[in-house]
């Protein structure tokens, strides 16, 4: 069973992944009209860096025995950074946030990257959940070998 | 084929008390033992599933995908335990069958 639930364990750090920046951008996308916090600092867009928990030439060594041992890994949080984009400003002259002029900083959130990004991670997630299930076929396929003869 | 080593394993896996002492006794307690362990590791890992599984019940569905992959690992143990539990019962009346 070891090697399935390796196999497990590296769908599930994608789809942690995944999770993290559906999550990131949710929180954008909430954040895509607040003006500034009470404490003056506006909100900014955040990213999430993700990367491999291993650099696949460092995966492959040699155990005691010379043979090659791969020790693969999923994928990791490295992580969630905060874009430096300009506000945008907004004219609102009612609003209790507005300057002297009338305009409002809001968060300079891009909306079509963001909707694009839902999509990228939300399919990403289900290739995850799909490579999962072939490996668990392909387990459950093993466990028929010499079954009702 | 080793028929040696089905015949020594016989009186463990038809659970009878094997005599002590007898050749064959310490194999058999092997497979026994070994089975038992097994058995022991799969009840674990479903007491696991089932504890995440409650978990989600209560409401913290914070790690879904996590749940499931326990459970699913849970399944594939459980599934081998019975082939395996299968294939020792074949090779048990099979032997029974013989014509002696």
């Amino acid at each position: 069973m070891m090697d399935y639930s390796q196999a497990f364990e590296i769908s599930a750090s994608g789809m942690t992944v995944e999770k993290l920046r559906i999550d990131v951008t949710a929180v954008n996308i909430a954040n895509m009209h607040s003006t500034a916090a009470a404490d003056g600092t506006l909100f900014r867009p955040l990213r999430v860096i993700s990367r491999s928990s291993l650099p696949v030439f460092a995966s492959q060594f040699e155990d005691g025995a010379g043979e090659a041992v791969y020790k693969l890994r999923g994928a990791q949080i490295h992580a969630v950074q905060e874009l430096d984009v300009p506000p945008r400003s907004v004219y609102e002259p009612g609003n209790p946030g507005a300057d002297d002029k009338g305009f409002v900083a809001l968060p300079g959130v891009d909306h079509v990257s963001e909707m694009v990004t839902l999509v990228v991670a939300l399919r990403a997630y289900e290739a995850n959940v799909a490579a999962m299930n072939a490996a668990r076929t392909m387990a459950m396929k093993a466990l028929e070998v010499g079954g009702n003869q | 084929m080793n028929v040696e080593a089905v015949a020594a394993g016989l009186p463990a896996l038809g659970g009878a008390s094997a005599p002590a002492g007898a050749p064959g006794a310490d194999s058999l307690s092997g497979f026994g033992n070994w089975f038992g362990q097994q058995l022991s590791q799969v009840n674990d890992q479903l007491q696991r599933a089932d504890a995440g599984l409650r978990q989600l019940a209560l409401g913290d569905a914070s790690n879904l995908h996590q749940v499931m992959i326990n459970l699913e690992e849970a399944r594939l143990s459980f599934q081998l335990l019975v082939q395996v539990r299968n294939r020792a019962l074949e090779a048990y009346q099979e032997v029974m069958r013989m014509q002696v």
